[in-house]
């Protein structure tokens, strides 16, 4: 659907080159300052690629300005147009391509119904709870008839409970769409919870892209498993691999576990989950493991113990390039 | 304690509101009583100071005068400032910030500077003792105002919404115009006010560029003495008169006054 070729977005960054499928939700995950939003700009063409270029269904958008690109963008604030209604809101595009009043009069309608927002038609974007005034905005972008959705960390402003609730329900309703979309984020989550597909940002370049499991199950990189990790990867002692916080546990699971000496610095619990602080024997002073743990663990700071992971789970990286210090400094 | 200290401030407060008033409800008492009253110090009431001002032209047209070029003025400072502030807002360009800054030292120079030069000026072109002459001459002061006011009311407003526009499709007049103009009313208001207000209550320029025809009512009332002595009673019945469309101003954005006192940098 939407290919881009070689495209920089600020100069002195690797080139991208990917292709968005028409139908499925391409999740741009990355942390701030990857250059996700910068690529959201590019992508609806509110800013220039430094060079590289852009191909919708084969026709190249060089030129092509932010109106007459069948590119829609929904912002991380909700951005409405304060003064007038909801209705007018979501007619906004339409007035602008010139259709008749008849014709927007039913795509409003038929929008707003599917957006749950039909009984608020009359109402001012300030009178909207923020899940409201983002399927709002949402109903802007879908009444451009676009052939490509960006949503830039759309639901980033949102409380947690509604985040999480609108999570399930966008991702539905953007797949009754024939769009392709672009989804940036920085919670891993949201690559599980609403991606088909899925793309790895860092220094405005792209670090790996698949789909959500492969991606998560073979990250090239230290920095790509880095990425796809909550709360961080853990270096081994020996500097050469990663193990992510949720493969280590306090029981043996199979006979080729890799085992762990620790030093247990402290636990942070919710009831249904641990996050246990510690350090392995062999592990640098200024360094220390998360591990992520099931249930209710308590432990004392001092405290020693073994931690076990699966020999598959402790991800080698062959590639020479992935420096793994390097990792660590982008963690920040 | 709370009780005491809200008693305390209601008295504070009503004390302040005493001092406040007591300016105006003397104008109004002198406003209701004949010379020889107020003189003699006798009690009466009457409606003929008011009479007077709207039966005799030299004052009725001294208002008719003053709301002309005000209301001139106010229309060309806030459609030149309008897009002005919008440039200074939303685009970067080659001394943008100096220009600025440059429009604020307009004000830095007192009135009295440019005395000579726009009578001189407006002489030879004909535009002496005309309305315009005066709405002009204050457009040097009000112009710089309303761009600050504006800009800082324009700054407020996301440039997303702009970005929004362009991708909707809407081009630059619209969005300005049915968007934008919109969501910034609040300032435009502020903005009238201020426009208003200087040019309502000013006096040297008003005075030397206008002759007998488009006499202000400002100057009307430094002519109130005669050879009987001053006209105290007339006089204050236009001071009177004089606050009322200040008041109508304030009344009509009394509710965006206070949003834009928070939302622009004047304060």
């Amino acid at each position: 659907m939407l290919e881009l070729r070689d495209l920089v977005l600020k100069s002195g960054a690797d080139p991208i080159s990917h292709t968005f499928a028409g139908g499925r939700i391409t999740v741009v995950l990355g942390r701030n300052h990857s250059g996700k939003t910068l690529l959201c700009r590019v992508l609806a063409g509110l800013a220039e690629p430094a060079a590289g270029g852009m191909f919708l269904e084969g026709r190249s958008l060089a030129g092509v300005g932010p109106g007459p690109r069948p590119v829609a963008l929904v912002y991380q604030a909700f951005v409405n147009y304060p003064d007038w209604t909801v209705f007018q809101n979501i007619a906004s595009p339409m007035v602008a391509a010139g259709e008749t009043k008849a014709a927007i009069d039913v795509r409003v309608r038929d929008i707003a119904s599917r957006l749950g927002l039909t009984a608020l038609l009359d109402r001012y974007p300030a009178a909207l709870s923020g899940g409201q005034q983002q399927r709002l905005a949402i109903g802007r972008a879908l009444a451009k008839s676009a052939r490509l959705l960006v949503m830039d960390e759309p639901l980033v402003n949102l409380d947690f409970k509604l985040r999480e609730s609108l999570q399930l329900e966008l991702a539905q309703l953007l797949h009754d769409l024939d769009l392709a979309v672009v989804y940036t984020s920085s919670d891993p989550r949201d690559a599980f919870a609403v991606g088909d597909d899925l793309v790895l940002m860092a220094d405005h370049g792209v670090l790996q892209s698949g789909e959500p499991l492969e991606v998560y199950a073979a990250p090239v990189s230290p920095a790509a498993a880095d990425l796809m990790c909550d709360p961080r990867a853990n270096r081994l002692p020996d500097g050469a691999g990663l193990i992510r916080p949720e493969h280590l546990s306090l029981a043996r699971g199979a006979e080729d576990d890799r085992l762990f000496d620790i030093e247990v610095i402290g636990c942070e619990t919710n009831g249904s989950e641990t996050f246990l602080h510690c350090r392995p024997d062999g592990l640098s002073e200024d360094d220390h493991w998360v591990a992520r743990l099931e249930g209710l663990v308590r432990l004392a700071p001092g405290d020693r113990q073994t931690l076990f992971a699966p020999a598959d789970n402790v991800l080698r990286f062959v590639n020479p390039d992935g420096n793994l210090s390097e990792a660590y400094d982008a963690r920040g | 304690m709370r009780g005491a200290s809200s008693k305390m401030a209601i008295w504070v407060l009503g004390l302040y509101g005493l001092y406040l008033a007591a300016p105006v409800y003397w104008l109004l008492r002198l406003a209701l009583q004949s010379n020889q009253a107020i003189l003699s110090g006798e009690r009466d009431f009457t409606l003929a100071n008011f009479a007077e001002i709207f039966s005799n032209p030299v004052w009725y047209q001294g208002f008719a005068n003053s709301l002309t070029y005000v209301a001139i003025n106010t229309v060309i400072s806030v459609s030149v400032a309008l897009p002005a502030a919008y440039a200074f807002s939303r685009y970067r360009f080659l001394g943008d910030r100096h220009l600025f800054f440059w429009l604020l030292s307009n004000r830095m120079a007192p009135p009295a500077v440019f005395l000579l030069p726009f009578f001189q000026l407006y002489s030879a072109v004909g535009l002496f003792d005309t309305p315009l002459a005066v709405a002009l001459a204050h457009c040097l002061f009000t112009v710089p105002l309303s761009v600050w006011i504006l800009e800082g009311f324009m700054s407020a407003v996301p440039r997303s919404l702009d970005e929004m526009a362009r991708i909707d499709g809407h081009s630059l007049p619209y969005f300005f115009f049915r968007i934008f103009l919109p969501t910034i009313r609040g300032g435009i208001g502020v903005t009238v006010f201020f426009c208003f207000m200087f040019s309502w209550v000013e006096l040297l320029l008003a005075r030397t560029l206008t002759g007998s025809e488009a006499k202000p009512i400002v100057v009307v009332m430094t002519r109130t003495v005669s050879a009987s002595g001053i006209d105290w009673g007339v006089l204050a019945a236009a001071g009177v008169l004089t606050i009322l469309p200040g008041l109508a101003v304030v009344w009509f954005v009394r509710r965006h006054l206070v949003k834009g006192f928070a939302l622009g940098r004047v304060s």
